[in-house]
């Protein structure tokens, strides 16, 4: 009997986590972090002078939380078409990020050789690279899903 | 599946807004769940059921394709 109870409030706090959702407003938080963050990125490019690398990481990871809170955020009226929609676009991004970390370092590599002879040696991908293009797919999606239910 | 919400929904002269603002959806969904582009919930296909005042099988309908 106690045993079931432990194992009945376990999933309960499982389902809790996993039904985990920011609310609407944090939509608008993440969506001014990755504004601020890109244009953090270009003014770092373009208008200071020397390469301040501290900052280059800092902006990275700030993009990306900002998209995760994007990404995390309830829509306005949240249902279970809405929930379903997520789930969805969250499992094309994870297909769509896999075969783009397998794939993009020999097109990379291969674009290099053929443009500059004797171009870049072979690297993987970083993780801010990947990290970013699955939040970008998932949101994508997630978007046009939502355009064409 | 096939679904005669749109005739439901006429009968009690209800706009897809206001019926999304009665099950708790969004207006959307309910497009989607008349143009049969969403099979909704078992959940949700009894608070159809009970603010219809009939039961799920007069609205919804199985297809060859099931």
């Amino acid at each position: 009997m106690n045993t079931e109870r432990i194992i009945n409030c376990e999933r309960k706090r499982f389902q809790k986590l996993i039904k985990f959702r920011l609310s609407h407003r944090f939509m608008t938080i993440g969506v001014a972090i990755v504004i601020v963050s890109i244009v953090g990125m270009f003014v770092r490019a373009f208008a200071l002078d020397n390469e301040v690398e501290w900052l280059k990481q800092l902006l990275q990871k700030t993009l990306l939380v900002g998209m995760l809170i994007m990404s995390m955020s309830k829509d306005k009226v949240e249902d279970e078409m809405t929930i379903a929609l997520r789930a969805q676009s969250y499992a094309i991004a994870f297909v769509v990020g896999v075969i783009y970390a397998l794939i993009m370092p020999y097109v990379e590599y291969g674009v290099s050789n053929l443009v500059h002879s004797g171009g870049e040696a072979f690297k993987d991908l970083g993780d801010f690279q990947v990290l970013l293009f699955m939040l970008m797919i998932q949101l994508m999606f997630y978007h046009n899903l939502k355009r064409f239910r | 599946m096939e679904n005669t919400i749109k005739v439901e929904r006429a009968i009690l002269n209800l706009t897809q807004d206001d019926l999304a603002k009665k099950i708790g959806v969004s207006r959307q969904t309910i497009n989607s769940i008349e143009a049969n582009r969403y099979v909704p919930s078992t959940v949700l296909a009894l608070k159809l059921s009970a603010l219809f005042g009939k039961p799920v099988n007069d609205f919804f309908k199985l297809t060859k394709d099931d």
